[in-house]
């Protein structure tokens, strides 16, 4: 039985491959002078971390869609309030380095604030908290978490599934994006929060920070893969799996599977928000565009790609998506798309069990072949 | 050069006749003077060292109907009329050429003929623009100028321009003016333009002395219901608040009737507003419905089917435009045939997508949304390619252009076009759901995909044609949204959302649901729209149908069956 549910070795081995990179390799030839050949820029080292932050957003949308079923195409609007809570505090950690030299963030001096709230001196109430790490920290993981709580708990008590919740999901982001592209909103509005300077007195554009963020990165993605992994191969994994493949038989053996689709929901959200965290500080940059529709149906589309239903595939499809796109928009921009679209619909048609599952589809193949052959 | 010119006698006097002699001039259109002249006077009233008798030669185009006094008078007033120093005391005054050369020079267009302006040995000038000596205007002479354009615009052939120019002369309160007004009134045909006209006679007399004057003006703008009379009646009603009593009280009736009007016009405006934004949303969802609601398919390039119809019209248009020339009679005719053409494109390109992509997906529902957001994406990178990252503009037929103005509510013609093709799209649908073989066997396939199957039904074929005709719509929808405004790789973007709403809302598999959900949602964001903002508006919508799905999960008109699942 535990070995049934131990990783399959193939997956062990290419998981301490890609940890060993990300975490020693790559930091260490960043040390390296910049004039080596095996030199890797801090800007590609930040790029890989990037890659690494959307590796745990798929994770996220694998354990809802993969294992339990559940499409959602919200995702990005959990990454993001994870990015924007953590934005936050990097905004108001710049103090008086900004453009205007004043205490308070640059868009907030624009939109001229100090009439909105002046009695906090312009800072918007809600936001005076978050000058403190632990708080924003935490933020990072209940805002998401109490988003989702409210919206799931909503969508699955009205037996809300299926495509209307995918759908639902979409216009539950769609609506969040426009409200942040509001300049009263009072996050930024359409330029987002930018600009940041430091996290906890680490200077943010220094090449050590950003080697450490990326071990971070790489850490809590392995982290999270554990805690996925566990879950699913426990009693919950397998009731999660059972919802996915028949939730009206799981229903009727009298197990709440409403609770248990919206545990994995939220939990879901607050893995999105993690990731979305560890994003920002790295991209440097969080803005609305970064919750729009087609940012959760590409994370979509990095799970399918590397492979629903197992987890080592999500974290394949977001690092090889996002590679290419680098790639492609860099070389041939006006390609992209095409070769985006191409994915979408090769993988769906073709290999619907992404990169992982091509060996499998092959050994299949070859069977179905032989007999025929002989 | 300016020798020829013969002056129109000039008849001094008070200001109060000589605007009579003007605007009955005007009135009978005698346009007398001819185009040469016209030419040699405006050189006149511009060369004149004498600021007064500048005024009183400008005063004299008020009865012109020659449209280069209006054009040059406003370029005058605007400081882009040129001088050129021909030598001696002469002037030349010419307009810029809006053409430079290599070296950012210009020619000089002389006023008197139209011709290039040359120096004395014949050769063209070339102007720069930094050195180009405007012809001076005084405060006075502007203000001169401004108000021959305002009278002039009084007898313009476009009766929506004597409409605005009557709007504003009338709030001046000039009673100079009143003579004038009612010259035009007699002879005005136009019931718009009539009415401005009474209305600015009835709210130059509230400026009147006498008491009995103000008390039938404030009647008569009573009965008129003038809503650009208020602002004069509120002022009359506070200052004659306790110095004439029957004055203050008929303006405050008078405030009362008109402030009730507006509200009913408002009402009127939000409710039309809303019908014709519920007839987009319907015509842009009701080929979703199809799709979705009855094959169950979740078609993700359905705004990009959209997008394919309205570019097609595009198509049609440039088409036409080559073929006939644009503003032609037979341009007029391409919106015509650009519907069923869209309709044609968008239902190949659906058959198309239904053969090579979506028919290996019915047993998967959301992974055809995948597949399809794959096919949105390459559609709208396509057009990208083909027609431009830009958006394009689609012209409007002359009879979809424009509107009506009934009850101070503006209808325009196109909004109009838009309410009722939603309602023949809704009907002819309907027709073929309910009364054609097709349509039989696309709902017993919605019913029961395996029975109907074994009844002989051809599933693949019903299929290809459900998909094929849902998208055809779709395209249908997207030329009619190229009427409204403009078109872009992003168009279908921007309604899948909404698309998706109004199928959800409605309840899947159903006409009438799709009618009136895209109705409560076309009107509710226009009753909202005023008091929350757009952006506000369109969020409150989309958190209220979350919420009401709560109330009734499956939709407005739920299709009940007993299966389980489904």
């Amino acid at each position: 039985m535990s070995m049934k549910h131990s990783l399959p070795k193939s997956h062990l081995i290419g998981l301490i491959i890609g940890f060993f990179i990300v975490l020693i390799v790559m930091p260490g030839l960043n040390m390296l002078p910049a004039g080596n050949p095996l030199y890797i820029s801090t800007f590609t080292l930040s790029l890989y971390g990037k890659y690494l932050c959307y590796a745990i957003l798929a994770l996220s949308v694998d354990l809802l869609w993969g294992y339990t079923g559940l499409l959602s195409l919200g995702q990005c609007l959990f990454f993001s309030l994870g990015g924007y809570a953590l934005g936050m505090y990097l905004m108001l950690k710049i103090g008086t380095r900004g453009q205007y030299h004043t205490d308070l963030p640059d868009f907030m001096v624009f939109l001229e604030f100090i009439k909105r709230f002046p009695e906090t001196g312009g800072l918007p109430p809600h936001w005076i908290p978050f000058r403190y790490f632990w708080f924003a920290a935490a933020a990072v993981l209940w805002v998401p978490a109490v988003v989702a709580l409210v919206f799931g708990f909503l969508a699955f008590r009205s037996r809300i599934k299926g495509v209307y919740f995918s759908i639902l999901t979409q216009a539950l982001t769609y609506a969040a994006c426009l409200m942040f592209f509001r300049n009263d909103f009072t996050f930024g509005g359409n330029n987002g929060l930018t600009d940041f300077k430091d996290i906890l007195n680490f200077d943010l554009n220094s090449a050590s920070t950003r080697r450490v963020l990326l071990i971070v990165t790489a850490l809590m993605l392995l982290a999270t893969y554990l805690l996925c992994h566990w879950l699913t191969v426990t009693r919950f994994g397998k009731i999660q799996r059972a919802i996915r493949d028949s939730e009206n038989r799981v229903l009727f053996s009298g197990y709440a599977t409403t609770n248990f689709k919206l545990f994995v929901f939220v939990l879901s959200a607050i893995i999105a928000g993690l990731g979305g965290a560890l994003f920002v500080p790295q991209a440097g940059i969080i803005n609305p565009s970064e919750m729009a529709t087609d940012k959760s149906l590409e994370a979509v589309v990095w799970v399918a790609v590397g492979g629903r239903g197992t987890l080592v595939g999500p974290i394949i499809g977001a690092v090889v998506v996002n590679w290419l796109k680098s790639v492609a928009t860099h070389s041939a921009p006006e390609y992209w798309l095409y070769i985006l679209g191409g994915l979408f619909i090769v993988m769906t048609l073709f290999f619907p069990k992404g990169i992982v599952g091509i060996p499998e589809q092959y050994r299949a193949f070859r069977q179905r072949r032989a007999p025929a052959a002989s | 050069m300016i020798s020829c010119i013969s002056r129109t006698p000039h008849l001094p006097g008070s200001l109060f006749k000589k605007i009579i002699y003007l605007l009955l001039a005007a009135a009978l259109a005698t346009a007398s003077v001819k185009a040469a002249d016209v030419r040699g006077q405006l050189v006149e009233a511009i060369t004149n060292d004498d600021a007064e008798a500048q005024i009183k030669l400008v005063e004299q185009f008020s009865t012109s109907t020659n449209a280069l006094v209006v054009q040059t008078l406003t370029t005058w007033r605007q400081g882009a009329v040129y001088l050129y120093d021909a030598g001696g005391d002469k002037k030349i005054p010419f307009l810029a050429d809006s053409t430079t050369d290599a070296d950012g020079k210009m020619r000089g267009l002389q006023l008197s003929d139209g011709q290039p302006v040359k120096d004395a040995s014949g050769k063209v000038v070339m102007f720069l623009s930094s050195d180009l000596t405007p012809a001076d205007t005084t405060s006075k002479l502007r203000k001169a100028i401004r108000a021959t354009l305002d009278l002039l615009a009084l007898s313009n052939p476009n009766p929506n321009i004597r409409r605005d120019a009557a709007a504003k002369l009338g709030l001046v309160q000039n009673a100079a003016y009143l003579e004038g007004f009612r010259l035009h009134l007699e002879t005005e045909k136009n019931p718009e333009a009539q009415k401005a006209l009474q209305e600015a006679i009835a709210i130059t007399e509230l400026a009147s002395n006498q008491r009995a004057v103000q008390l039938a003006a404030i009647k008569k703008l009573d009965g008129l219901r003038s809503v650009m009379g208020l602002d004069d009646i509120v002022k009359l009603e506070t200052a004659s608040r306790g110095k004439a009593p029957e004055l203050a009280a008929a303006a405050a009736q008078a405030r009362k009737d008109i402030q009730q009007h507006i509200n009913f016009s408002n009402f009127l405006g939000t409710l039309f507003h809303g019908l014709s934004l519920s007839s987009v949303l319907l015509i842009a969802a009701i080929g979703l419905a199809i799709t979705f609601g009855l094959m169950g398919i979740i078609n993700m390039a359905h705004g990009e089917m959209i997008m394919i119809g309205a570019y097609s019209a595009y198509v049609m248009q440039n088409i036409f435009i080559k073929i006939f020339g644009e503003g032609s009679a037979g341009f007029n005719w391409y919106f015509v045939v650009a519907l069923p053409f869209s309709f044609l494109t968008a239902g190949l390109v659906g058959m198309l997508l239904e053969r090579c992509v979506i028919r290996f997906l019915y047993k998967r529902p959301l992974e055809s949304l995948l597949a399809t957001w794959g096919v949105s994406l390459v559609l709208q990178q396509a057009m990208r390619g083909i027609f431009g990252a830009a958006n394009v503009q689609v012209y409007s037929p002359a009879w979809l252009s424009g509107n009506v103005n009934h009850e101070d509510v503006v209808f325009a013609y196109n909004r109009i076009f838009v309410i009722f093709f939603a309602i023949g799209i809704v009907f002819f649908t309907w027709l073929l759901l309910t009364k054609t073989p097709l349509g039989l066997q696309v709902r017993a396939l919605m019913q029961n995909r395996q029975m109907a199957a074994c009844m002989g039904v051809r599933a693949d074929r019903v299929n290809m044609a459900t998909f094929a005709f849902g998208s055809g719509l779709a395209g249908m929808a997207g030329a009619c949204l190229s009427q409204i405004g403009n078109i872009g790789p992003s168009l279908g973007q921007s309604h899948i959302v909404d698309c998706f709403m109004v199928v959800v809302l409605g309840g899947v598999g159903n006409l009438q649901g799709t009618v009136s959900a895209a109705l409560g949602i076309g009107v509710t964001d226009q009753v909202l729209q005023p008091h929350l903002g757009a952006v506000m508006g369109k969020i409150t919508v989309l958190t209220a149908i979350i919420l009401f799905l709560q109330w009734r999960p499956a939709g407005i008109f739920a299709t009940r069956g007993r299966g389980l699942e489904g």
